[in-house]
């Protein structure tokens, strides 16, 4: 009855607050425990949800050529980006973004999967986008959860010179790549740079990533830029400037056209390399974003093999340009006298086999000048046999070659001069005889060297023993100009030989371009003294291999050079007169000097 | 007139009318910030809609104080009938998201199963303070327990297992004050507790023990014993069953409890969120309108069942203390004045009251932590909605009601 008086156990109403306030102070307890006592980690969670960060990617410095023409620029385009966690909860963004894009959603999900540097930070799908897509992108903003666009700048090449393997290429590293890189300094989807002076140099080339942090809500809608967390600015590579003369590499690469060779062109006086050229190169713009498979596949499989840098990795027996090491040492060493005459039937016999000259005919009665002149055989087939192996092994060493000239670009190979120990040590003691020693003094056999050690070569024979190492970069300025860097090239006396001795040696090689016999006669210039050495070097793959090396004394054109084409026939026939012709062109340039 | 108002409010509470305001305010606030950044019509604003519950709530608690305590008394029976017709109503036409919740009278969304706690409270208050001089039998407990389980199993159907379990929670409560002996109030309280440990069976044999050693103790007869024994073990194992009837989401509400990181993009997604907000929030909070996780929307259902959440990030521990400390004040006053209540009618009421609150105030504080699962219970004279706002204030007014002559 609702009049009913109320008698209750006190007990019942203890209990009643003790159930009470055990649950508040459970509820207490468990607030003190996550607003103040996991304050701190949950503040940072808070953070990172809300706080999108975006990279802003620097742009790397810009190359330039000695007269301060840009061989390598950036240019801005368009990425499409997407944001991995974001592209989880929204798998009908990839199936979109294929469409969009002509591609298929396996493709995006490997490359996210490739790239990706967490659940947060956009990953970079594309590169080089075009504005069409860009803004068909837009229109469909809404439906492309998690897609974010970039301007990033891309390497550009503004030249019309090729300079494809001293320029080298940038690239992507992906989590692959990464195994073999420094993890502090870099992380997947970072450009690199990965071949030529872009690698040498990425340290300065390489500017600073800066960020700008983004406000993002719950849809993973960027709503403008956090007012408390200030972006961090790019800071732009450093500029490169190279010894490379755009206008002697322009005639150079013309030159060379469809043949694959070598062109090398040193300023002896103080070791800028002035020209490089290895061909056939390929286009520096497609490796400027992230390549196409079929792209790079074609590249690979290139019977001219356009990847590879002839200049500094590829190994060649250098033919008879190698006898003027010979003829140094016996000159030095008064071996022989330079007067005495051999004579030249064509052929040498030495034992059971006969060696010949290139001159079947033969030379006649040849002394060592007229042997460089001509280029004969014969004459150091006997000369090498009175100086012996290890002597000659140990002065063509200190011509350069068996070790790396140490120009600044990477990869650069060694090549060999056989000396007994490494005789020895390949064929057995018993296994080698004197008629190795034949091919070697011709430049033949075991002998191998590559076009950079051969330009430096002429540029050692050119400054009488002293030598300025080839080097490409001329001094580092950084973005707003001011100079970082100054490369100061000093000359070593790297081979001391008696002053008769070089001046034979000149006037040998000068003889070769500038005498009516001389096998390099087709180089010869108008009002300008060359001197030169040929050389025809067999190999067992096809075609000899032709070379010509040789250097001017004018002061205003001190140029060493090495020219190889690759099977194309004789030195004398067909790389000298090639040479000649790039040398014509080149002395017509006006070139201020230095 | 004065002396209408003079004796209807004599025995007015105030304290609990100032407390459920204060309360109401924080909602206020909290429900203010998460509007700043609502675009839209006045109308459609959450903070204006509130306030106007709000104002609507204060004057049904006024309005409750002039109407008879004899007449709410003697209609409690009629008004749980209507309250089942309602209940059943919702079936006839299906809400938007698949569920009977709600129930359609000109423009306005009714909630049945809201009004239906206030029903219970009233039913059980009149059932009790009936039958008092019988309830030492446990037949006595028989109708109360089918008078609730009916309404529980209608809106579990709906489906609405938060509201289900607020009814069954406030029987159990009030059972234990009716002054039921305590031995009837272990066994009526054992299927709940059978149900939960059979979960793991180890739990479940333990519980099992405790409850032959309990009947033992309170020498019953072996029928009674065994009957109660059987039956418990039988529920224990209808819970793999119910198991399975539970919804996909509802069990993965309750597993995510137990496991937040396992799909941080699915069900434990609104915890992360929940408790990164107060975690953030820390000692002061980051200021009204400040707080990211609200703002950037990674707070789901911010303005209703999470709005403590609001709260907590923006205004930090010191608030989130502040309207815990009102929270128990109110409650304690609550029983407080129950267990000092004249008649019987009187305190059951305001006990019933104090268990509905204090069933939403600890649940709905303890999902948004992750104590407890998801279940949908919202926190009262705070959390937004009409129906809600207006039961509290309605249960308010009938505490008050029945105050009325308490003091002689």
């Amino acid at each position: 009855m609702l009049q009913d008086r109320n008698v209750l156990e006190y007990w019942r109403k203890l209990t009643a607050y003790l159930i009470t306030l055990i649950l508040f102070a459970i509820l207490g307890g468990r607030y003190y425990w996550l607003m103040i006592a996991s304050h701190q980690k949950y503040a940072e969670k808070a953070t990172s949800n809300h706080i999108r960060e975006v990279p802003i990617e620097a742009p790397r410095g810009i190359i330039y050529d000695r007269t301060g023409r840009i061989l390598a620029d950036n240019r801005p385009s368009y990425s499409v980006n997407v944001i991995p966690i974001e592209i989880r909860r929204h798998p009908e963004t990839l199936t979109l973004l294929a469409d969009v894009l002509n591609t298929t959603e396996e493709e995006l999900s490997k490359t996210v999967k490739r790239y990706q540097r967490g659940m947060f930070t956009a990953v970079k799908i594309r590169s080089k986008v075009s504005i069409d897509i860009i803004s068909v992108l837009q229109e469909h903003n809404l439906e492309l959860i998690g897609v974010t666009y970039a301007i990033e700048p891309t390497r550009f090449y503004p030249t019309d010179v090729q300079l494809t393997h001293v320029l080298g290429y940038v690239r992507e590293i992906d989590a692959e790549d990464l195994k073999r890189l420094d993890r502090e300094t870099y992380a997947p989807g970072d450009v690199v740079g990965w071949k030529g002076v872009e690698k040498y140099y990425e340290s300065h080339l390489r500017g600073e990533r800066g960020y700008r942090y983004n406000v993002v809500n719950a849809f993973g809608q960027e709503i403008g830029e956090s007012d408390w967390r200030k972006p961090i600015r790019p800071v732009a590579g450093n500029n490169l400037h190279l010894s490379i003369d755009a206008d002697i590499q322009r005639i150079v690469e013309q030159g060379m056209g469809d043949s694959s060779g070598v062109v090398v062109i040193l300023n002896h006086a103080n070791g800028d390399v002035v020209a490089m050229a290895s061909v056939p190169g390929y286009d520096l713009d497609v490796m400027s974003s992230r390549l196409e498979p079929e792209v790079w596949r074609k590249l690979l499989t290139d019977r001219r093999k356009p990847l590879y840098d002839r200049a500094l990795q590829g190994l060649y027996p250098p033919g008879s340009t190698f006898k003027i090491v010979a003829a140094a040492y016996a000159l030095e060493h008064n071996t022989v006298d330079p007067e005495k005459t051999v004579l030249c039937r064509g052929s040498y016999r030495l034992g059971t086999r006969s060696f010949g000259c290139w001159n079947p005919a033969g030379h006649g009665r040849v002394d060592l000048e007229t042997a460089i002149e001509q280029s004969c055989n014969i004459y150091f087939y006997h000369l090498i046999q009175d100086i012996g192996l290890d002597p000659w092994a140990g002065l063509a060493g200190q011509f350069g070659f068996g070790r790396i000239t140490g120009i600044d670009l990477p990869d650069e190979k060694a090549g060999i001069v056989p000396d007994t120990r490494y005789m020895d040590r390949e064929f057995g003691v018993r296994g080698w005889t004197i008629g190795n020693l034949l091919n070697f003094v011709v430049g033949q056999g075991e002998v191998l060297a590559t076009p950079i050690q051969m330009a430096q070569y002429a540029a050692i024979i050119a400054q009488k023993g002293t030598l300025y190492k080839p080097h490409l970069l001329k001094y580092v300025t950084d973005g707003e100009g001011r100079m970082v860097h100054t490369y100061s090239n000093t000359a070593h006396t790297i081979l001391q030989l008696a002053d008769t001795t070089w001046k034979q040696l000149h006037r040998g090689m000068n003889l070769v371009v500038q005498s009516q016999k001389g096998t390099g006669r087709a180089a010869r210039q108008k009002n300008w003294s060359l001197y030169g050495k040929t050389g025809t070097s067999q190999n067992p793959h096809g075609e000899d291999h032709a070379w010509f090396i040789g250097f001017s004394l004018d002061p205003k054109l001190p140029y060493s050079w090495a020219i190889l084409l690759e099977n194309g026939g004789s030195g004398g026939g067909k790389a000298a007169p090639l040479m000649g012709k790039m040398l014509r062109e080149i002395a017509k340039l006006k070139r201020p000097k230095g | 007139m004065p002396n209408i108002f003079q004796r209807q409010l004599r025995d007015f509470d105030w304290v609990l009318f100032l407390l459920a305001v204060l309360i109401a305010m924080a909602g206020l606030i909290s429900i203010y910030s998460t509007t700043l950044q609502q675009e839209g019509l006045l109308e459609r604003n959450y903070f204006v809609r509130q306030i106007a519950w709000f104002l609507i709530g204060i004057v049904l608690i006024f309005g409750m104080a002039f109407i008879p305590k004899k007449l709410v008394f003697n209609l409690a029976y009629i008004m749980y009938g209507f309250g089942i017709l309602a209940l059943l109503g919702t079936f006839l036409v299906e809400d938007t998201n698949g569920t009977y919740r709600w129930f359609r009278i000109g423009g306005f969304n009714f909630q049945p199963s809201e009004y239906m706690k206030i029903v219970v409270v009233i039913t059980l208050a009149k059932y009790f303070s009936d039958h008092h001089r019988q309830i030492q039998q446990f037949k006595q407990l028989i109708p109360p327990l089918l008078m609730v389980l009916l309404p529980t199993a209608i809106v579990i159907l709906q489906p609405d297992l938060g509201t289900a379990l607020v009814y069954i929670a406030t029987l159990i409560l009030v059972l234990f004050w009716s002054g039921i002996r305590p031995l009837y109030f272990f066994l009526l309280l054992a299927p709940v507790i059978s149900m939960l440990a059979a979960f793991n069976i180890f739990t479940f044999f333990v519980w099992m023990a405790i409850l032959v050693l309990v009947l033992y103790i309170g020498q019953s007869k072996l029928w009674f014993a065994g009957i109660n024994f059987f039956l418990n073990v039988f529920l224990g194992g209808l819970t793999n069953f119910l198991w399975g009837m539970l919804k996909p989401y509802q069990q993965q509400r309750i597993s995510s409890l137990f496991n937040l990181d396992a799909d941080p993009l699915g069900a434990g997604y609104q915890l992360i969120q929940s408790m990164t907000a107060f975690g953030s929030g820390g000692m002061f909070g980051k200021g009204l309108g400040q707080g990211t996780q609200t703002h950037l929307k990674f707070l789901p259902e911010q303005h209703t069942d999470f709005i403590m959440t609001v709260l907590g990030e923006e205004l930090g521990f010191v608030a989130v203390i502040l309207v815990l400390a009102l929270f128990l004040f109110f409650t304690l006053r609550l029983i407080s004045i129950a267990y000092s209540a004249r008649t019987r009618y009187t305190s059951l009421i305001l006990f019933g009251t104090a268990s509905v609150f204090l069933f939403h105030i600890f649940v709905n504080l303890a999902m948004i932590v992750g104590l407890m699962p998801v279940t949908g219970i919202p926190l009262p004279f705070m959390s937004y909605g009409g129906s809600f706002m207006s039961t509290c204030f309605l249960l308010l007014g009938i505490s008050q009601n029945s105050l009325s002559g308490n003091r002689v």
